[in-house]
């Protein structure tokens, strides 16, 4: 009887350990990177840079490539690792990126997606069906808890602060939301769209009430700030982007930070010279934009470098910078000298989700100059519940503004 | 049909149903394109939005967004777009009808010929780029807005501004007085010339031949034109867009806000019912035009 039952327990585990074996050893020659949930099980950053080469291409969505620095991103990444990025619709919405994972075809779903808080709160939640695959990068640790799902479907990225654009020819040259009532801004003043449309818009008004005495739970102030600009003539409801500030449609916006480098740079080479500066009398933070793993990614494994790249705290070569030599790299050597993501986004004057994490391990680079947030600033941060509580003030009163 | 049926018994005694269904066959294959095509791009898209209007974000059956319809913003928002509609047609409509009967009546072939390329042209300029040429011209530093300023005429010495409801018609009739020219042309060209000498011969003045000949014959055909010059300002989205910052309450703006923004993503299906209602009104707007048609048949025939 116990004879038997040594037998019989020795034989259990011997097939008990020969089945480990026999799952084990095919997983790691073939790894499924559609189901791999962090870089350990992608087996290290070599295997996961040549999965990801295999596949050669990456589809991102809605990504323009002078918003927070993106261009530089996507460039580095492709000339790195040789993966193409196809960028569907660059200037698209959240709302875009959310409809196209739900009705696109295999072929054309996007890898990753970077959507506004809105449109995660939007599509996830109890009851309904996850759109995003589990992932956890590296420096999974560093980001903040409240902008992380704890499973890794979703993390927060970058963020903006709300600041002041104008051109050079502005006088005097405004330095605080409330100076905008001057009536030398006659006819100059634009918003960045409608903000029952576009977030960054919606976001100046939220800046314009924390200016003019409200607060993340009172944006009307700032609608009625203008109010007050259409009335006196200085707000122009032409919408503030590249081509109407080189026709001369409008000399003054509200804008993201992080589009400064990319909108000076375009101002530049049309002869123009673009200012950004953060206002002294609101320093208003949006909520961090969302970084996702599509489930039905078709390039599984890109997809997972992608987002280990726009984690990746490395001070380190931009994409002119790279030489032959280090192109030969192997994929964790070559991933270990590019500059990471959240660096880049500073470099982009976007505040990166792991800062804190980065200025402790004094990993981060100097963003920049001239978008330095006012010394002593107070940094407001509406919540996403406040930002919806905005939000039916502004649709209900804007269109009669 | 009738007709050819009644031989078929005739020769043979029994219908020739064959023929009949061959004949059916024939004339199915010939429409079967256009239908497929009304199939594709209009009644399966028309069918989706209906779907989707009366079900709520997760898709249980609602009348929550039909509620919304008939709540401010959105009730102002059809207010303006049926007015925005009504004041582009009659800003443009009246212009584009005498400038096409001017043209017809008084102008050479190759004049005449002229004006249908240039008008093609400018009714199909819109969108953004349209917004992007008035404001490159008319706008704070407009090329126009300097020439008139160094002639010393500064159209923004008042309350002019480009990006207001007038702006918006005033930006309109670049495209809408040349679509009234195109489709009006041939009613005018209808008119012919011998039934003015006929009626002046029988001493007719001008005025009399217009009110009891003239006007009564082209104005089904003022009134369809109208009708599409309405339809066009009334459903117009991006030039409306790039000119406003959503400032005019116009409901296909708020559709896009709704459909494609950043803004909102939890509330696809109320721009849907949105759609159907700009659906009822054009769809309503079509009854004096079939009116007026049915009585205008009656004694054209």
């Amino acid at each position: 009887m116990n004879l038997k039952r040594i037998v019989a327990v020795a034989a259990a585990s011997a097939v008990a350990l020969g089945m480990t074996v026999a799952i084990a050893t095919p997983s790691a020659a073939a790894t499924n990177y559609c189901k791999v949930t962090n870089l350990k099980a992608a087996g290290g950053m070599d295997a996961l840079v040549k999965a990801a080469k295999k596949e050669g291409q990456l589809n991102v969505i809605t990504l323009p490539r002078d918003w927070a620095n993106y261009g530089e991103a996507m460039d580095l990444f492709t000339k790195a690792f040789g993966i193409k990025i196809n960028d569907d619709n660059p200037d698209g919405s959240s709302a875009y990126e959310i409809q196209t994972i739900q009705t696109a075809p295999a072929a054309k779903q996007p890898d990753v997606v970077d959507i506004g808080v809105a449109a995660l709160n939007g599509v996830t939640g109890a009851g309904r069906p996850s759109l995003f695959a589990n992932y956890k990068v590296a420096t999974f640790n560093h980001i903040p808890t409240e902008w992380k799902d704890p499973a890794g479907a979703w993390y927060g990225d970058y963020q903006g602060i709300i600041a002041l654009a104008y051109d050079s020819s502005v006088s005097p040259a405004p330095t605080k939301i409330s100076d905008l009532t001057n009536p030398a801004y006659k006819g100059m003043i634009a918003l960045g769209g409608d903000p029952s449309g576009a977030q960054q818009a919606f976001m100046s008004v939220f800046a314009a009430a924390i200016a003019k005495g409200g607060s993340a739970t009172n944006i009307q102030p700032g609608i009625d700030f203008f109010k007050d600009l259409k009335k006196s003539g200085n707000f122009t409801s032409v919408v503030a982007n590249g081509e109407n500030y080189v026709s001369g449609a409008y000399k003054i916006s509200l804008s993201w930070n992080f589009n400064g480098p990319g909108a000076i740079a375009s101002a530049k080479a049309a002869g123009k010279t673009l200012k950004y500066v953060i206002p002294t009398d609101a320093v208003l933070a949006g909520t961090p934009y969302i970084q996702a793993i599509n489930k039905k990614a078709p390039h599984c494994a890109a997809a997972r470098l992608w987002e280990e790249f726009l984690y990746s705290e490395n001070k380190g070569k931009l994409t002119s910078q790279l030489t032959k030599a280090d192109l030969k790299l192997s994929g964790s050597k070559l991933f270990a000298k590019i500059m990471g993501g959240q660096n880049i986004f500073v470099l982009g004057g976007a505040t990166p989700i792991n800062k804190d994490a980065m200025i402790k391990a004094k990993k981060i680079v100097d963003g920049p100059a001239g978008l330095n947030i006012p010394k002593g600033a107070k940094i407001i941060q509406p919540n996403p519940d406040q930002q919806d509580a905005g939000k039916k003030l502004v649709v209900a009163q804007w269109p009669t503004l | 049909m009738q007709k050819s049926e009644a031989t078929h018994l005739d020769r043979k005694g029994t219908p020739a149903w064959g023929a009949l269904t061959g004949r059916l066959l024939g004339l199915l294959l010939g429409v079967a394109p256009l239908l497929v095509f009304m199939a594709v791009f209009f009644f399966w898209p028309l069918w989706s939005v209906l779907w989707a209007s009366f079900q709520d974000n997760y898709g249980t059956f609602s009348l929550g967004n039909y509620i919304q319809v008939f709540q401010e913003p959105y009730l102002s928002a059809f207010k303006n777009s049926i007015g925005l509609g009504l004041i582009s047609a009659l800003t443009s409509s009246i212009p584009g009808a005498i400038l096409a009967y001017l043209i017809e009546s008084r102008g050479s072939e190759r004049l005449r010929r002229l004006v249908a390329s240039v008008s093609s042209v400018l009714a199909n300029t819109g969108g953004v780029p349209l917004a992007f040429m008035f404001i490159a011209a008319f706008g704070m530093e407009g090329s126009a807005t300097m020439l008139l300023k160094n002639l010393g005429v500064n159209i923004y010495a008042g309350d002019f501004t480009l990006f207001s409801f007038t702006g918006i018609v005033f930006v309109y009739t670049y495209f809408q007085i040349p679509m009234m020219v195109i489709v009006f042309s041939p009613a005018v060209h209808g008119i012919r010339r011998e039934w003015q000498e006929a009626a002046r011969n029988l001493g007719a003045s001008r005025l009399q031949f217009w009110s009891n000949v003239g006007i009564p014959l082209i104005f089904p055909s003022f009134i369809a034109s109208f009708l599409l010059l309405f339809a066009s300002a009334f459903s117009a989205f991006a030039t409306a867009r790039a000119m406003s910052s959503g400032t005019i309450a116009l409901v296909p703006l708020m559709i896009g806000n709704l459909v494609d923004g950043n803004v909102f993503v939890d509330s696809f299906n109320l721009g849907k019912a949105l759609a159907m209602g700009m659906v009822v009104v054009s769809a309503l707007a079509m009854i004096p035009y079939l009116i007026i048609q049915r009585r205008a048949a009656r004694w054209q025939a």
